[in-house]
């Protein structure tokens, strides 16, 4: 009995920092940054494979690129298949930047910027074509990119070599050192929280609200002052600049670029991990990108190796059958089904009361 | 009240598509806080005036001029986008909600146009964006209180019966501070009861927003109940703008609805 208000205070702790989390969803995103910080911290003192560091860097690449996708193809009713090569402008940029003898932040912010005006002519190009048509035009654009990337000197014809790589003028981190590894794995975490936060923003906001008022009804959105055009190239300005972004990052841990990878097949990925994550959720980029990339690299490879990709498309198939909101939804069903199992059991007690 | 004192005036209008002649030389004008009824058969060319009015459709030949606050407009020189700037809000026959937003979220669509800060400010959650979003939240609440909805704010819209849907286009339109409300058939679909708070709801509009309306409606009592004047055209032609009394009466339009009497 002596210990029941200490419980109480605990537990009245925890109500607080519970209401914290449930009414800034901003916290949410930075703990959940955080839990994967830990992640990467375990994984480097090796409590857990090495090898999963590497794998959740991709992970985490692929969510920031599915979460500027996701304002395409969720919010504003766009589709790009370029999205892959805007991976490829934010790294091989990065990299060029950097070997011009720039400093590591002026190189990525170039990049960025060279990724969103493509992005915004894209966008420009979308209120002309939409549809089918838009996803060609933007494979096209795609393939022009992959053919800039192997055939100009300067992207190094295989792949580019950035190397070490020094943060703010001192802070030189190398993943060769694994715990220099870890801080650039921190690095992508943290960022990747806060593209979550800023895309939470962004849905949150006026511009999210007119993203979904030009792709659901595009008369009324017009009778409202929103226009189709601005939008569609503010959506593929910002998608672009999410893909750079996460060019960036992989440019800044694998410190590396190569050429080949930027292609169709990983903009249908992205496209899949949006799918699978489910249309206009934020975590569920990131479930998307653990099934599709995570799941195969992680588990069925080494259990089954090379026919692996068989199990991953049947998974899709599956989820796309039985979830085709998206992974995110089945929190949903889990609650609905935890207020059932608390409705009934009330409703028990309520009987038993009365006998 | 002036006698040339007006919101809205059609001038000669005429809008054609290829061969066909949707609209043809319909002149008429809407006074300050008047409510205005434009009906007719199918056909008539009834949406196609209020296209032209929103500049969905910017071909049409003759003046539409709009008459606001800062003087009077010739409406040809706006974009479609930029009509609500000036004061001009409407509706769709068809609903055009976004279903997968809450209903607070869709009226909020509806002030678009009156916010100042951009998706940059946005990003950052700067405290003007902050406090612009919560006072237009605000104001949103109001609006659906005002017609009665206030409950169902955090519910999607798709999800809501038809006649909660149309006041929900209609509480939008309220966002935005307009002069004048362009209703396409607002009480389609609507039950009795419905069309009889709608009918009060419309008043209150009127003199509580001094807005005025202009609205096209198949509903007849309805018409004939809440419109201080109505317009009837066919064919695209004006036939008679008048009080719903003599609008009945008038031989062109018993013509129009019923045929000629042989």
């Amino acid at each position: 009995m002596t210990d029941k208000p200490k419980e109480n205070k605990l537990l009245e702790y925890w109500n607080a920092f519970a209401t914290l989390v449930k009414r800034h969803p901003h916290v949410q995103y930075l703990i959940f940054g955080l839990v994967l910080v830990l992640f990467g911290y375990l994984s480097s003192v090796g409590v857990l494979p090495s090898y999963y560091n590497s794998v959740f860097a991709y992970i985490i690449i692929f969510t920031i690129v599915a979460l500027g996708l996701n304002l395409l193809l969720g919010f504003s009713g766009l589709i790009s298949l370029a999205s892959s090569s805007f991976i490829g402008v934010g790294a091989l940029g990065t990299g060029v930047f950097l070997n011009l003898g720039l400093p590591f932040e002026i190189a990525a912010l170039l990049a960025i910027v060279s990724a969103a005006i493509i992005g915004s002519l894209i966008g420009l190009l979308s209120s002309k074509i939409s549809g089918i048509y838009l996803a060609i035009s933007t494979l096209f654009i795609a393939e022009i990119l992959r053919q800039i990337f192997t055939s100009l000197e300067m992207f190094g014809g295989e792949r580019l070599d950035i190397g070490t790589v020094e943060l703010l003028g001192f802070l030189e981190l190398s993943r060769n050192s694994r715990a220099q590894r870890f801080y650039l794995f921190a690095i992508m975490a943290i960022v990747m929280a806060v593209m979550m936060m800023v895309t939470y923003n962004i849905i949150k906001s006026r511009s999210g609200r007119a993203f979904m008022g030009i792709s659901r009804s595009e008369n009324s959105a017009a009778a409202m002052g929103i226009s189709p055009l601005k939008y569609r190239v503010m959506a593929f300005t910002i998608a672009t600049i999410f893909a750079a972004v996460a060019g960036v990052l992989y440019a800044l841990y694998y410190q590396n670029a190569p050429t080949r990878q930027w292609g169709l097949l990983q903009s249908l990925t992205i496209i899949a991990i949006v799918v699978v994550g489910g249309f206009k959720s934020i975590y569920g980029m990131f479930l998307g990108a653990f099934i599709i990339h995570g799941l195969s690299e992680l588990f069925l490879k080494e259990l089954l190796g090379d026919v692996s990709y068989i199990f991953s498309g049947i998974l899709l198939i599956v989820v796309i059958l039985f979830y085709p909101k998206g992974v995110a939804h089945i929190w949903v069903d889990i609650r609905k089904l935890y207020y059932k199992f608390k409705y009934r059991n009330k409703e028990k007690d309520v009987i038993k009361d009365e006998t | 009240m002036k006698h040339d004192d007006y919101v809205l005036k059609l001038d000669n209008v005429t809008m054609r598509f290829g061969g066909l002649t949707a609209v043809n030389g319909l002149s008429f004008s809407i006074k300050p806080k008047e409510i205005v009824g434009l009906i007719g058969p199918n056909g008539a060319g009834k949406t196609t005036i209020f296209n032209c009015v929103t500049q969905f459709y910017d071909t049409y030949e003759g003046a539409i001029s709009f008459k606001n606050d800062e003087g009077s407009v010739n409406l040809k020189d706006h974009k479609v986008t930029e009509v609500i700037d000036l004061g001009i809000a409407r509706t769709f026959q068809n609903i055009e909600l976004v279903p997968d937003l809450s209903v607070l979220d869709n009226i909020m669509i509806g002030a678009h146009n009156t916010f100042k800060t951009g998706v940059v400010q946005h990003i950052f959650r700067t405290p003007k964006a902050k406090a612009e979003e919560k006072a237009i939240r605000e104001k949103a609440v109001e609006a659906l209180k005002f017609m009665h909805i206030d409950h169902l704010k955090d519910q999607f819209a798709g999800g809501q019966p038809y006649g909660v849907q149309k006041k929900i286009e209609i509480a939008r339109t309220l966002m935005s501070n307009p002069k004048l409300i362009i209703l396409d058939e607002p009480a389609a679909g609507l039950n009795d009861n419905e069309t009889d708070e709608l009918e009060a709801l419309i008043h209150r509009i009127r003199d509580e927003y001094g807005a005025s309306i202009l609205l096209i409606e198949h509903d007849m009592g309805f018409v004939m109940e809440i419109c201080d004047r109505v317009c009837a055209i066919n064919f695209g032609q004006f036939l008679a703008m008048d009080t719903p009394k003599k609008i009945q009466n008038h031989p062109d339009v018993q013509e129009a609805y019923l045929g000629k009497e042989e």
